[in-house]
């Protein structure tokens, strides 16, 4: 069966039930149609009247986001009656907004710039006071969100998302027409759903803005490039945003498989650990009862001082390391050093479950079942003992193990001062690695889907991949 | 005038609400017509009469009654139950016939209702009543109890073997909630909002079933159509819009209320029954259907108040509700008390509505005052142009009626109010100072 409509003059497919907007999506063409209140992950509600299209035998200019497609159908979006509807929808909005731009951290990102810049009129003729919403201006919604009521466009992209996406019906709209207000559901509540980060991401201006990320950075010096978020099981995708190798933020990148449009809070704000001040970037070595930085050289000889004068070596590899890591250490240390080691996971989440209806895990560890793929075992109750030499390899993630009746411990990947501590003096070598957002590798998620990352920022230490780190234990 | 009346016939006799008084006129013998002659019969006798929806848009009601689905089903293919729905959230200014109906007739609302039901085969009925009609919510009330005692509603009404419950639901005081979506939401719980279209209350209406909504007058005459026939009510009114209706006169006339009169009446001759305009003064405007219809000017007034002749002549027969203003009358200070209206009542989700009718009526408050500019003039034309047609409902397109004919009809005094930097009419009792200014303000 062929479906198709004509946008602009091309022919373009669809698949029966799509609208209009959805159509053009599809078909890559969705950067033609403007749009506030619609947003592919929540339910449409047609009511910023942004998107109207002219479509042939249609005496009113239709909206996009809410009109299905039928086959045949001819839709124009630049025709000037569309053109001037737009222009008309920016200026109405415009009328109210503060146009803040310059304190704004929505600036460069924002909707509105965006779609004035293209569509909108240059001056405004907007002669009346503007709207104001005193108590609003920047009203905490949780500690994690800013309202600034006066940026709002009333496109209830958020009310549609506490309602419909993660059900929590934290936030609704008050009072009629023009002075129309988002409040909290439940003012001593507050937001009580994870995903409070969404907000601010499907907020087409600067109404609601992420605490975490307010007045930190304009956002058009930040570099976006895509990783996986390795918060927990589930693998979401982000997008890592960062300049000069500091990572900002981090946002959803959509998968309709994994994560669809969203992140939760926990996994947005675990770039913290990447950026962390005290997490070990230099390579490490116990020197007079204490852990001096050293060179690679000299840290690799100690470490293969270590192991050769040793007899049974246990290493035990975190589930937060990738497919190649766990395959390449089980396969290059008996390579070099001969048949003394016993290899092992560790997780230190128990058994894995969801927590909600949505994305958030249990296990928050990136690749449980990578390890199993990769024919790890897991550590037998949280304790390694009696051998000569542990290795403890882990990138920040998994549960840290406990240690018995093993005098040397060798550390490698990502950890932080507090919780090498633990382990008191026994630390002989501390060998940094590279986070998840620093190197590239495979995943498996708590689904099965397998997933592929490259480095989304350089690291700013001397941390190296896995594979060079060894490559300095010379036999 | 000894016109045929049809919901007027007995108002000024004492207990006519009761349920004795109305049986004893005939009442509910045409509830037992309906159940011998069956649904697809009642539909075509509606379709012969002509009749067209009181609330405003004019919609024939046979048609709106033929479109209801026969036996929809659900996915599972269970079937669903239907709706109906009563809109006597009566909010437009200038318009009070169906609260009339509701206190003196409810029995012919009642009935007409019963018989809607048996003609698209629904369960249940509600009454969206507006929430400051308290009295003849409790009329009403009390009517359907009467009526529910008597087997007129209720399980096997007449033995019939239909069921039909009505229900009264009062309103929170919105005047969008008259717009049928944004009254099913209303009435399902949620924000008063208008839906999208479609799909349309015939589709998914009231809980997602099928509904079907109609005014309070609609309803009410359906029991004299199906007792004379099609045929009878259509003759009392103009080729296309059939019967007679309740006309709502307000503003400066000599006597202000409402009169029954056949669809032929022409504006002038409405007047002329009021009394004609208060104190023998000179007739300036009138809005013809409700607030929402564009203004006529007294030039205009000589033509029948009927669907098609008022769309004729740019402006709507709307809810019927005319409403006279006198030469004494501002016009700018009129259609700016009107903008301050619908700016309080917008509900807010579409951009253009929303911001418009707060832009216009500040705009108006300002002209008002005597700070307006030429390019103001311009401007209302440019803002009335974004604003119409691209909204969800027919709001904007209210709010833009009356400005919009305002300005072009009545220019000079616009521009009056521009150049001269004050209201050329002003009265001292009128005075449009500072403080009211601000005292409108504060009241959206």
């Amino acid at each position: 069966m062929c479906n198709n409509i004509k946008i602009d003059g091309e022919a373009v497919e669809f698949v029966q039930g799509d609208t209009i907007l959805q159509a053009a999506e599809r078909a890559g063409k969705g950067h033609l149609i403007p749009r506030y209140c619609y947003h592919p992950g929540l339910p449409i509600a047609g009511t910023c009247r942004m998107c109207t299209v002219e479509v042939e035998k249609m005496p009113k200019l239709m909206t996009a986001c809410s009109t299905i497609a039928t086959d045949g159908m001819v839709v124009n979006t630049k025709s000037e009656r569309v053109l001037k509807s737009r222009a008309g929808v920016m200026e109405f909005l415009l009328t109210n907004h503060p146009l803040d731009c310059p304190v704004c951290d929505k600036a460069g990102e924002c909707e509105l710039q965006d779609n004035n810049y293209r569509y909108g009129p240059v001056t405004s003729s907007f002669l009346e006071e503007k709207r104001v919403y005193s108590k609003a201006a920047t009203k905490k919604l949780s500690p994690n969100i800013t309202l600034n009521m006066n940026r709002c466009v009333h496109c209830e992209r958020c009310v549609r998302f506490t309602e419909e996406v993660v059900k929590s019906c934290d936030l609704m709209m008050i009072n009629r027409g023009w002075h129309k207000e988002l409040t909290l559901s439940d003012e001593k509540l507050g937001l009580t759903s994870n995903y409070q980060g969404c907000l601010s991401d499907i907020c087409p201006v600067g109404a609601h803005t992420f605490n975490d990320f307010r007045f930190k950075k304009r956002s058009w010096f930040l570099e976006q490039y895509p990783s996986v978020c390795d918060r927990c099981s589930k693998g979401c995708n982000i997008s890592v945003h960062s300049e000069n190798g500091v990572v900002y933020r981090f946002k959803p990148h959509y998968n309709e498989k994994v994560n669809g449009h969203w992140i939760c809070d926990e996994g947005r704000l675990s770039y913290h650990q990447v950026m962390d001040a005290t997490r070990i970037v230099k390579p490490l070595l116990a020197h007079e009862g204490s852990l001096k930085s050293t060179s690679w050289e000299l840290a690799g000889a100690a470490v293969n001082y270590l192991i050769t004068s040793a007899s049974k070596v246990k290493v035990v590899i975190g589930t937060d390391a990738t497919n190649e890591e766990m395959k390449y250490i089980q396969a290059s240390l008996p390579d070099k050093f001969g048949k003394k080691f016993e290899f092992s996971s560790y997780c230190g989440y128990g058994e894995d479950k969801k927590l909600d209806h949505m994305l958030m895990m249990k296990d928050k560890t990136p690749n449980s079942n990578g390890a199993s793929a990769c024919k790890l075992n897991h550590l037998d109750g949280d304790l390694v003992g009696d051998c000569d030499v542990a290795i403890l390899i882990r990138y920040g993630r998994s549960g840290v193990p406990q240690v018995k009746n093993c005098k040397k411990i060798i550390i490698i990947g990502v950890w932080t001062q507090k919780e090498i501590g633990s382990f008191g003096t026994n630390v002989e070598v501390v060998l940094p690695g590279l986070a998840t957002t620093e190197k590239s590798g495979t995943y498996i998620n708590c689904d099965g889907v397998s997933q592929n990352f490259s480095p989304a920022i350089a690291h700013l230490g001397e941390g190296l991949a896995v594979n060079s780190i060894i490559s300095f234990f010379k036999k | 005038m000894m016109e045929e009346k049809i919901l007027t016939k007995h108002i000024n006799t004492l207990n006519c609400h009761t349920l004795d008084f109305y049986l004893a006129n005939g009442g509910y013998n045409s509830l037992k017509k309906a159940f011998e002659i069956g649904s697809d019969a009642i539909i075509e006798e509606v379709k012969k009469s002509n009749l067209r929806g009181r609330g405003g848009a004019g919609f024939p009601t046979g048609m709106k009654w033929s479109f209801m689905p026969k036996n929809p089903v659900d996915a599972k293919g269970n079937p669903k139950p239907k709706y109906l729905v009563c809109n006597a959230d009566e909010g437009e200014p200038g318009t009070f016939k169906d609260r009339l109906i509701m206190s003196k007739n409810p029995h012919s609302l009642i009935e007409g209702m019963v018989i809607a039901a048996k003609a698209v085969g629904a369960c249940r009925g509600y009454i969206y009543i507006r929430g400051e009609f308290f009295k003849e919510a409790r009329i009403l009330q009390s009517a359907i109890d009467d009526a529910r005692k008597k087997g007129f509603l209720g399980k096997d009404i007449l033995g019939s073997k239909m069921d039909f419950e009505l229900f009264v639901y009062r309103g929170a005081g919105a005047y969008i909630c008259g717009e049928e979506s944004a009254l099913l939401n209303s009435l399902e719980g949620k924000r008063g909002e208008p839906r999208l279209k479609p799909p349309f209350p015939a589709q998914v209406g009231a809980f997602g079933m099928p509904t079907c909504v109609n005014n309070v007058e609609t309803f009410a005459v359906v029991p004299y159509i199906l007792e004379h026939g099609g045929p009878k009510f259509a003759s009392l009114g103009t080729e296309k819009s059939g019967g007679t209706r309740l006309f709502c006169v307000s503003g400066q006339v000599e006597r202000p209320g409402i009169y029954e009169l056949s669809m032929r009446t022409t504006l002038r001759e409405l007047i002329d029954i009021a009394g004609g305009v208060r104190g023998g003064k000179k007739l300036k405007a009138v809005i013809p259907g409700g607030a929402s219809a564009p203004m006529l000017t007294a030039t205009e007034i000589d033509i029948p108040m009927c669907f098609d002749a008022m769309m004729k002549a740019g402006t709507m027969a709307g809810s019927g509700g005319a409403i006279v203003m006198s030469e004494d009358v501002c016009i700018v200070e009129a259609t700016s008390i009107l903008l301050r209206f619908y700016e309080h009542e917008s509900c807010g989700q579409c951009s253009q509505c929303r911001e418009g009718s707060h832009w216009l009526a500040r705009m108006f408050v300002r002209i008002e005052a005597g700070k307006g500019t030429h390019k103001d003039l311009e401007m209302i034309e440019r803002i009335c142009s974004n604003m119409a047609g691209q909204t969800i409902c027919a709001f904007a397109d209210a709010v833009t009626g009356p400005v919009l004919s305002a300005v072009r009809k009545f220019r000079s005094e616009f521009e009056d109010h521009v150049r001269q930097r004050r209201c050329p009419q002003k009265i001292a009792s009128r005075t449009i100072d500072a403080m009211e200014i601000d005292r409108g303000r504060a009241h959206v």
